[in-house]
C-alpha cells in the first residue's frame, strides 16, 4: 500500500533516491514483505475495534497466518544469507587453489623450457655426430685395411727370404768358383814351374857334359 | 572550400627526396644495446638510427614506437658494421672506427667518442672495413675489410697492435673461436683462414672452393658469411652453405639453397641464415631446412638476435637487408612486426 506520494524538492530528491535504492534491496524477495507488513499492522487495529468474537477469531486468525507467513519469509532470508555466505567461503578456497595451481603451472614450464633447452643441446649433439660419422663412412674401415697391411707386409718378408736364400747361394757359387779358378791357376803355375825346372835341368846338364872332359 | 573532398597536396622537393632516400636504403648492420632493450641500425647513407624494442614489443605499441628513437650521421660512407660492448657502440665503414657512449646516444646527444683508423700500408686510398670482431678475453677489437689484413686494436689505449696479413684479397667476415683464441676470416679470395691471436699467425687454411661438394664456380669463391661454434663451423656465399668439422678441415653437410647467404649463425640446436631470397631460413646441422619465415626486404643482409640477459622480454630476433626496414621475429617462426628508418 502506497502512501501519498511526497514533494519532489532538490534536498528530498536525494533522499528519495537513497530510500528506495534500500526498499529495492531489502525487498529482494520480492511481491510486498514489507506491503504485509502495513496489512498485519492495519489487520491488528481492525481486529483491537472489531465486533463480534467470530469475526475477531477469524480476524486473529487471519494476523497469525500473515504472522507465520512473515516468519517464514524471514527465516528463508535468513537461510539465503548463510548460503551466499557459504558460497563466498568456496569461492575463496577454489580462487586460492587456482593460485596455487598457477604457480605450479608456471614452475612446470619453466621447468619443461629448461627440458627443452637440454633435449635441443642432445639433440644437436647427435646431430653433430652424425655428420662426422657420415664423412667418417666414407673412408674404409680400419680393420680391413689393417688385415690388408699385415698380408702386404707378410709377402714382403717372403719375399725377402727368398731374396736372402737366393743371394746366399749366389755366393756360395761364385765362392765354389773362386776356389774352383784358384786351383786350375795354382795347378797351371806348378806345371808352368815344372816346365821351367826340366828346362833348367836340361841346360845344367849340357853344360855339365861340355865340362868334367879336360 | 571543398570539404567533401580534400584536395591533393604537392609534393615539395625535399619529401620527394626522402622517399627516393627511403627507397634505396640498404641497412648493412645492427647491434644490441648492452641493456638489450634498444637496437642500433647502420644505413647505406652513413646514419645510425636507434630503434626503441621494449617500446615497439609492449603491449600499447602504436606506429610511433615503430620509428627510430633518434637517428644520426655517423659515416661519410655506408655503415658496414658495428658492434656493442658493455658502455659503447662501435661503428665501422669508411675505414674509420668510431667508437660511441650508448649512455649519450640514448639521451640524444650524438657526439662521437673517438674515431681511429688503422695503419694502412698505401695512405692514398682508404680501404673500407667490412667486419668488427671484438675479443672479450683481451679486450680488443678485430677490423678487417678492403686492405686484405686483420688488424688488432686494444680497446683500452685505442693502439693497434698485430696486423695479420695472409688474405689476397678483401674480406668480409670474421667469427671469433671462443675456446681457444682464434679467429676465423672469410674473404673474396675464397679461403677462410684461422689465426691464433696468441702467436699471431695463421694457423689453417680450408680453400672451400676447392671442395667438390660445396663449390659453385658460377657464383664466384668468394666467402660471405661465417660463424663458428668451437669445433664446427658453418660458411656460405658463392659456394654452397656448408657445415665444417674445424678439427679435420672436412665439410659434412652441404645446405641444399641455391642463393648466396650473406649472414648466418648459430642458435640452440640451429643454423639460422639469411641471404638473397626474402626469407630467413633455419637449418637443422643435419642439413634438412625446418623452417623459411619470409621477411618484407627483397634480399636479407645482416641477422641479430637479441640475447642480452638483462632484457628477456626483448628476445627477439631481426633481420634487415636491402630496405628501410628492419624485421622484428618475436618468435622464430613468423614476422610479427617490422621497424623502418
Amino acid at each position: 500500500m502506497k502512501t501519498k506520494a511526497p514533494h519532489l524538492d532538490s534536498d528530498t530528491v536525494g533522499e528519495l533516491d537513497e530510500v528506495i535504492r534500500k526498499r529495492l534491496l531489502i525487498d529482494g524477495d520480492g511481491a510486498g514483505d514489507d506491503r504485509r507488513i502495513n496489512l498485519l499492522v492495519k489487520s491488528f487495529i481492525k481486529w483491537c475495534n472489531s465486533g463480534s468474537q467470530e469475526e475477531g477469531y477469524s480476524q486473529y486468525q487471519r494476523m497469525l497466518s500473515t504472522l507465520s507467513q512473515c516468519e517464514f519469509s524471514m527465516g528463508k532470508t535468513l537461510l539465503v544469507y548463510d548460503m551466499n555466505l557459504r558460497e563466498m567461503e568456496n569461492y575463496e578456497k577454489i580462487y586460492k587453489e587456482i593460485e596455487c595451481s598457477i604457480a605450479g603451472a608456471h614452475e612446470k614450464i619453466a621447468e619443461c623450457k629448461k627440458q627443452i633447452l637440454q633435449a635441443k643441446r642432445i639433440r644437436k649433439n647427435r646431430q653433430e655426430y652424425d655428420a662426422l660419422a657420415k664423412v667418417i663412412q666414407h673412408h674404409p674401415d680400419r680393420h680391413e685395411t689393417l688385415k690388408e697391411l699385415e698380408a702386404l707386409g707378410k709377402e714382403l718378408e717372403h719375399l725377402s727370404h727368398i731374396k736372402e736364400s737366393v743371394e746366399d747361394k749366389l755366393e756360395l757359387r761364385r765362392k765354389q768358383f773362386h776356389v774352383l779358378l784358384s786351383t786350375i791357376h795354382e795347378l797351371q803355375q806348378t806345371l808352368e814351374n815344372d816346365d821351367k825346372l826340366s828346362e833348367v835341368d836340361e841346360t845344367q846338364e849340357s853344360a855339365m857334359e861340355a865340362d868334367p872332359k879336360p | 572550400m571543398d570539404h567533401a573532398a580534400p584536395s591533393p597536396v604537392p609534393l615539395g622537393q625535399a619529401e620527394v627526396s626522402q622517399a627516393l632516400q627511403r627507397l634505396h636504403m640498404t641497412i648493412f648492420s645492427q647491434s644490441v644495446s648492452p641493456c638489450g632493450k634498444f637496437l642500433a641500425a647502420g644505413n647505406n647513407y652513413g646514419r645510425i638510427a636507434i630503434f626503441s624494442l621494449s617500446a615497439a614489443l609492449s603491449s600499447e605499441a602504436k606506429e610511433e614506437s615503430k620509428k627510430p628513437m633518434v637517428t644520426f650521421h655517423a659515416h661519410d660512407g655506408p655503415v658496414y658494421s658495428m658492434v656493442s660492448t658493455d658502455r659503447h657502440l662501435l661503428s665501422a665503414g669508411d675505414g674509420e672506427v668510431k667508437g660511441w657512449l650508448w649512455a649519450e646516444i640514448l639521451k640524444k646527444g650524438c657526439k662521437e667518442l673517438w674515431r681511429r683508423q688503422p695503419p694502412y700500408r698505401t695512405s692514398l686510398e682508404v680501404p673500407e672495413i667490412n667486419a668488427l670482431l671484438l675479443v672479450p678475453k683481451e679486450n680488443s677489437l678485430i677490423l678487417a675489410g678492403g686492405d686484405c689484413q686483420l688488424h688488432t686494436m686494444d680497446l683500452e689505449t685505442g693502439t693497434f697492435t698485430r696486423a695479420l696479413r695472409g688474405h689476397t684479397d678483401y674480406i668480409h667476415c670474421l667469427a671469433l673461436r671462443d675456446r681457444s683464441p682464434e679467429v676465423l676470416s672469410g674473404g673474396e679470395d675464397g679461403a677462410v683462414r684461422l689465426w691464433d691471436l696468441r702467436i699471431a699467425k695463421e694457423v689453417q687454411t680450408i680453400e672451400v672452393y676447392k671442395h667438390e661438394e660445396c663449390s659453385r664456380p658460377h657464383n664466384g669463391r668468394w666467402i660471405g658469411c661465417l660463424a663458428t661454434d668451437s669445433d664446427w663451423m658453418v660458411c656460405g656465399g658463392g659456394p654452397a652453405l656448408t657445415l665444417w668439422h674445424l678439427r679435420s678441415s672436412t665439410p659434412t653437410t652441404v645446405f641444399p639453397i641455391r642463393a648466396p647467404q650473406k649472414h648466418v649463425t648459430f642458435y640452440q640446436d640451429l643454423i639460422l641464415s639469411a641471404g638473397q631470397g626474402c626469407c630467413v631460413n633455419h637449418w637443422q646441422l643435419s642439413g634438412e631446412l625446418k623452417a623459411q619465415v619470409p621477411g618484407s626486404s627483397p634480399g636479407l643482409l645482416s641477422l641479430s638476435l637479441n640475447q642480452q640477459p638483462a632484457a628477456p622480454e626483448c628476445k627477439v630476433l631481426t633481420a634487415s637487408g636491402n630496405s628501410c626496414r628492419v624485421d622484428v621475429f618475436t618468435n622464430l617462426g613468423y614476422r610479427a612486426f617490422s621497424m623502418s628508418f
